[in-house]
C-alpha cells in the first residue's frame, strides 16, 4: 500500500519509473481478470493494453481515493463489459461451442503466455452469462465487495447479489457435471 | 457433488498460471512511456518536476527515493529503547523539550554525491508549531526559500516555494484525503522538532561526552534505518549512521550529523548532513513564516 502510493505520487510527477513499476507490478493480474472475463485472449489483451495506455495519460487528472490495484482492477472489468457489450454475439454460447480463452488462435505476438489452467476456466466461465461471470470473478478474484461491484455498474447491490447466486449455481452445475463425466 | 462454498473456495484459488511475452512487454512499455511523455504536457511537467523539486530538496529525502513519509514515532516508545544514561541527559526528556519548542532555528549543510555541490552554501531553517521556512544561501544571498505550512484543523499542507534569481514562485495546497502522505512531511526527521524522536525510534547506543565550542555535550549515535521510518521503496545496502550531541546543561540539541549511503532505483548515492548552530524555544514572528509573494514575482505556472 506505501509503496502503491508513493507510485502514484511519483506517477503523478512525471515518473517514468513508477509507471513501469506500477505496468511491472500489475500486468499479470489484469489480464488474468481480463482473460477470464473475456473468454478472448486478443480481446483481454486490447482491454488490459488500453487500461495502461489511458492509465498513462492520466497523470495530470488521476484521483485515486482508494487502492490503486483495485481502480486498475475495475478500469480493466469496465473496459471487458464495454467490449463484450460490443461483441454481443460472444456474450452466452452453448457448452459445445465455448472457444478456450487460449485456444487456437495463440501466436507468437500474443502478449500472455497462458497455462491450460486458464484456458480451462475461461471454457467454463465462457459458459455463464457475462454480467453473472463477472459478478463471480469480480467478486472472488479480484475481491471486490457485491457494494463496490454494484457501484461501479450503476446496479443495486440485490441485483450484483443475485448475479453472484445464479453465477454460482451454473458454475456448480458445470463443475459437477464435468465430474460426472 | 461440490457445494457452494467449495465452488467459491475453487475459484478464490485458482492458480491461473499466467505469464507475459517478454518482447510485447518492451514494446507495451515503450508505448506507454510514450503515451505518459506526450499527456504530460510541457507547462505541466515544468510545474510537477519543480514540484518534486520543491519537495525533494533534501538530498537525504532523494536518497530515500522520495520522502520518509509515515512518521509515527509515540513518546511510550522512548521507555523501551532504554538510553537513559548515568551522566544526566534524559533523552526523552531531550525529545519531549525539543518539541515542546516554541520554535527552532537550525542551519544545515548538507553534501550528495548527486547533486552539484556548488548549487548552495547552506540553508537556514526557522520552525515553528505549525509554519516553517528555509532560506538557501549561495555567496550570503538568499536564492531559494521554502514555506511549509501544516494545518491541523483542516488537514491540509501548503507548501510555498520562491527563486529569488529568476523571481518565480509556487504554492502547492495537499489535502489529506488526496494526497495523505504529503501531511507526513511535517514530522519527518529533517524536521528539528522530531529529529530526537527519530534516533531514539532506531537502536542506539549512548557516545558520551565531548565538548563541542565550549560547551560539554553528550551524544547518541544510532546506525539503524528504521530510524528513518517506513521507507518508501525498495533501497539496497542502505547505511546509515546518525549522531545527536545535546548540551549537558540546557538538554537542548547542539549538532547533528548524519551519512547515508545506499542504492535507489539502480543509482548509488551517498549524503552528508550536518545541522548546527540551533537556537531553540525561539519565538518566531508569524509573519516572518507567512510567503509574501513580492508583485514582480511570476507563478512558475504561468510559464
Amino acid at each position: 500500500m506505501l509503496e502503491d502510493k508513493v507510485l502514484i505520487w511519483k506517477f503523478k510527477c512525471g515518473s517514468s519509473n513508477a509507471l513501469c513499476r506500477i505496468y511491472e507490478k500489475y500486468k499479470k493480474d489484469l489480464l488474468r481478470l481480463a482473460a477470464i472475463l473475456s473468454n478472448n485472449v486478443s480481446d483481454a489483451e486490447d482491454v488490459v493494453h488500453d487500461v495502461f495506455v489511458s492509465f498513462a495519460q492520466s497523470a495530470e487528472t488521476l484521483k485515486l481515493s482508494g487502492n490503486l490495484k483495485s481502480y486498475l482492477l475495475t478500469c480493466v472489468a469496465n473496459r471487458a463489459r464495454n467490449k463484450n457489450r460490443a461483441n454481443q454475439h460472444r456474450q452466452t454460447v452453448g457448452l459445445n461451442e465455448a472457444e478456450p480463452v487460449v485456444s487456437q488462435s495463440k501466436t507468437p505476438e500474443q502478449w500472455m503466455i497462458c497455462s491450460e489452467e486458464l484456458s480451462r476456466w475461461s471454457s467454463i466461465m465462457a459458459q455463464l452469462p457475462y454480467e453473472q461471470r463477472e459478478a463471480v470473478i469480480l467478486h472472488l478474484r479480484a475481491g471486490m465487495k457485491f457494494r463496490q461491484i454494484a457501484q461501479s455498474q450503476g446496479v443495486s447491490v440485490n441485483t450484483i447479489k443475485g448475479r453472484y447466486r445464479y453465477g454460482l449455481t451454473k458454475l456448480r452445475s458445470i463443475l459437477n457435471g464435468e465430474v460426472k463425466k | 457433488m461440490r457445494s457452494a462454498e467449495n465452488i467459491e473456495k475453487l475459484v478464490k484459488n485458482l492458480d491461473l498460471g499466467i505469464d507475459t511475452n517478454a518482447q510485447t512487454d518492451q514494446a507495451v512499455l515503450a508505448e506507454l512511456l510514450d503515451a505518459q511523455k506526450k499527456s504530460m504536457k510541457q507547462q505541466s511537467a515544468f510545474i510537477l518536476q519543480n514540484i518534486r523539486r520543491f519537495i525533494m530538496k533534501s538530498p537525504i529525502t532523494k536518497l530515500a527515493a522520495t520522502a520518509v513519509i509515515i512518521a509515527l514515532v509515540v513518546l511510550g516508545l522512548f521507555e523501551l529503547t532504554g538510553t537513559e544514561s548515568t551522566s544526566g541527559v534524559v533523552w526523552a526528556e531531550v525529545a519531549r523539550k525539543v518539541q515542546a519548542s516554541l520554535g527552532s532555528i537550525v542551519r544545515c549543510r548538507a553534501t550528495t554525491s548527486f547533486q552539484p555541490s556548488d548549487e548552495t552554501d547552506y540553508s537556514i531553517r526557522y520552525t515553528s508549531q505549525r509554519y516553517s521556512r528555509k532560506d538557501v544561501y549561495k555567496a550570503g544571498q538568499i536564492t531559494e526559500s521554502y514555506y511549509e505550512d501544516f494545518d491541523t484543523n483542516t488537514m491540509t499542507y501548503t507548501m510555498t516555494y520562491f527563486n529569488h534569481i529568476h523571481k518565480h514562485y509556487m504554492s502547492r495546497t495537499f489535502n489529506k484525503n488526496k494526497n495523505e502522505f504529503f501531511l507526513e512531511q511535517h514530522d519527518q526527521w529533517m524536521n528539528p522538532r522530531y529529529l530526537v524522536q527519530r534516533i531514539l525510534s532506531g537502536e542506539h547506543r549512548n557516545l558520551g561526552q565531548k565538548t563541542i565550542e565550549g560547551i560539554s555535550c553528550e551524544g547518541i549515535e544510532t546506525t539503524d534505518p528504521a530510524a528513518l521510518g517506513p521507507l518508501p521503496g525498495p533501497i539496497n545496502r542502505l547505511e546509515v549512521e546518525m549522531r545527536l550531541w545535546v548540551n549537558v546543561e540546557t538538554g537542548y540539541p547542539v549538532l547533528f550529523e548524519n551519512k547515508m549511503s545506499g542504492e535507489a532505483e539502480g543509482k548509488s548515492m551517498e549524503s552528508e548532513w550536518v545541522m548546527d548552530q540551533f537556537q531553540w524555544d525561539v519565538e518566531l514572528d508569524p509573519s516572518f513564516l507567512e510567503p509574501n509573494i513580492p508583485p514582480d514575482y511570476v507563478d512558475m505556472r504561468s510559464l
